[in-house]
């Protein structure tokens, strides 16, 4: 295992804050290894993510605008990842945690018959191969594991985890040619936007996020989203808060949602269940609200503030605006 | 049409859980184990079908798991599938993803399937990697993060698939493997009349013998390897401010965030 290759998420050109981490990381095992730095970018709007690319450290990022990448579910992305794998030789593919990173990371691991480390937020080289470590049990442990039996290790990347640094680029973009004798199935027939403009989640330097003691679907909006805009962030939520209907699955976090690992975090009349603890305890700061001085919460925040979170929100929201006016 | 749904059996997430320096293996004695929570979700969206299809359309269970853990899958019964295989042998202990998924595909294939339905993760390994290799191994078309099954049948199925921000409307040929999100809705209980009948219900065994696998799996054959284990770094103990109001809460959160440097 010399080389390292990175799987670039993006939707029609624009990507996420991880790729950018996954890439300075990348440079530094491959430089370890004594290989190359390889990134792939696939699908609509690639050449322009590939530009952008080209200010961080890598040696080639190979490139295709395939149509059939966005009309057929996955399969060309996982044909794509292994020929740039098979031409590159015996590597380490690094994929961000997230939904697509997940789906695609099984099936690359399949294909080159690698090893698969996963949620991983260290990665060193040791004795001239790749060690990964991550939380496992519900956080509880950091196993640290290696490759072996394989040419191929692969592994999922906590965003956030690593710092995204710019520079030092001389970067070959090249196109990639499309693997021969392939046939897809899972059509595209269409493509919905629920909620349109934000941030991912997974990658917001700051998370705000509500439970139960908002009562309701509105305080997300009145109340949770100008702090998260004051604070350069994004909304998330509890489960209780996404089983009642109040906001979608999709901005829930623990151990059956999304998994953050902020700089900020701040959990607002959230009890802490270790469901919900799973999902942001590795977060840098952690700030809790709740109108009870005995949650659970309490044992893993940094700052518990006991009162109610309706007077609270507003008066914080106002200070961080007039802080940033006055900066 | 024939579901059969992936279960991972998975130690009670509020159980205190230890690792064994020597082994390097989560110590699973004394540990009730239950469906791993993403699995239930399965099992719910695979009953879902079989009740909107009728007919003669079956759930089967099958999980790769110690004999120990067969009352764990009778759980699974009594929510309503109709039967379970298990594959277990002692030949699987210390099996990664890789050889996790490789040995599951080719039992897989000896127990068949129209749709195949599988979690999105475990809440112990949290990789999420498994179904996308048995999407390879087993040679079936995948569909992930389905949030709801328009239609499934006579070879065909549509579904939306859940994105980051909203959903696709996917649609491909039988046999396929699917992974479904807690969207499909709500895992049911098991009825009182379920968990009598479950206690009827058919768990036929599997071992490596009956696989003739060609590659080794369990400890030897895993591609991954545990060096250490460690403790998550800890938080020291939080600050508590009692905030009267609003404005003493406010004031609090936002010197805390000063002196932390994150405004």
């Amino acid at each position: 295992m010399q080389h390292v290759i990175v799987f670039v998420e993006h939707k029609s050109g624009q990507t996420r804050k991880v790729t950018y981490e996954l890439a300075s990381e990348a440079r530094k095992i491959a430089d370890a290894l004594g290989g190359k730095a390889h990134a792939l970018v696939a699908g609509a709007g690639a050449a322009t993510v590939a530009e952008q690319l080209k200010n961080y450290p890598l040696d080639t990022i190979h490139v295709t605008e395939d149509a059939d990448v966005d009309k057929f579910l996955l399969d060309p992305l996982v044909d794509y990842l292994e020929a740039v794998a098979r031409s590159a030789g015996p590597s380490l593919v690094l994929l961000p945690n997230t939904m697509l990173g997940r789906d695609v990371a099984g099936r690359i691991a399949a294909r080159l018959d690698a090893g698969m480390n996963s949620d991983v937020t260290e990665i060193r080289v040791d004795g001239g191969k790749p060690v990964s470590a991550g939380p496992k049990l519900q956080g509880s442990t950091v196993v640290a594991s290696t490759f072996k039996n394989t040419e191929y290790g692969v592994a999922t990347v906590r965003p956030n985890a690593f710092d995204a640094q710019a520079g030092g680029g001389a970067a070959q973009v090249v196109s990639i040619e499309k693997p021969a004798g392939k046939s897809y199935a899972m059509v595209i027939e269409d493509e919905v936007e629920e909620a349109s403009g934000e941030m991912g989640l997974e990658e917001a330097p700051v998370v705000i996020s509500g439970g139960r003691g908002l009562g309701g679907p509105d305080p997300f909006t009145t109340l949770l989203k100008p702090l998260a805009d004051a604070l350069g962030g994004a909304v998330g939520a509890s489960r209780a808060a996404a089983d009642a209907g109040w906001v979608p699955y999709s901005l829930q976090i623990g151990q059956t949602g999304k998994v953050v690992s902020p700089q900020l975090y701040i959990a607002a009349g959230i009890s802490g269940a270790i469901q919900h603890k799973v999902g942001m305890q590795t977060a840098g700061t952690i700030i809790a609200i709740n109108r009870d001085a005995t949650v659970p919460i309490g044992e893993f925040s940094d700052l518990l503030v006991v009162g109610d979170l309706f007077q609270i929100i507003p008066e914080l929201t106002n200070m961080v605006q007039g802080a940033k006016t006055h900066a | 049409m024939k579901i059969v749904v992936t279960v991972k059996l998975v130690p009670d997430t509020n159980a205190a859980k230890r690792i064994d320096p020597a082994t390097k293996r989560l110590v699973r004695t004394g540990l009730e184990t239950v469906i791993n929570p993403f699995d239930e979700y399965a099992i719910e969206a695979a009953l879902q079908l079989k009740e909107k299809l009728g007919g003669d359309t079956t759930v089967t269970v099958f999980t790769m798991a110690p004999e120990s853990g067969k009352e764990t899958v009778r759980k699974a019964l009594a929510m309503g599938a109709d039967d379970a295989v298990m594959l277990s042998d002692a030949g699987l202990e210390g099996s990664d993803v890789w050889a996790t998924s490789y040995a599951m595909a080719q039992a897989l294939k000896k127990t068949g399937f129209d749709l195949l339905i599988c979690g999105g993760l475990a809440d112990d390994g949290n990789s999420g990697g498994v179904p996308g290799a048995l999407t390879e191994y087993l040679g079936v078309p995948g569909l992930t993060n389905v949030r709801k099954i328009d239609e499934a049948g006579e070879g065909k199925i549509k579904a939306q698939r859940e994105t980051d921000s909203g959903y696709q409307v996917v649609s491909g040929p039988l046999p396929a493997l699917i992974t479904v999100t807690m969207a499909v809705g709500e895992p049911r209980y098991a009825s009182l009349k379920g968990i009598m009948g479950a206690k009827k219900k058919t768990i036929a065994t599997m071992t490596l013998a009956d696989l003739g696998l060609d590659r080794a799996v369990g400890t030897d054959g895993a591609k991954t390897e545990v060096l250490d284990i460690s403790a998550p770094k800890a938080r020291e103990k939080a600050r508590v401010v009692e905030a009267p109001d609003g404005a003493t809460g406010a004031k609090a959160i936002f010197d805390f965030l000063r002196e932390r440097k994150l405004i």
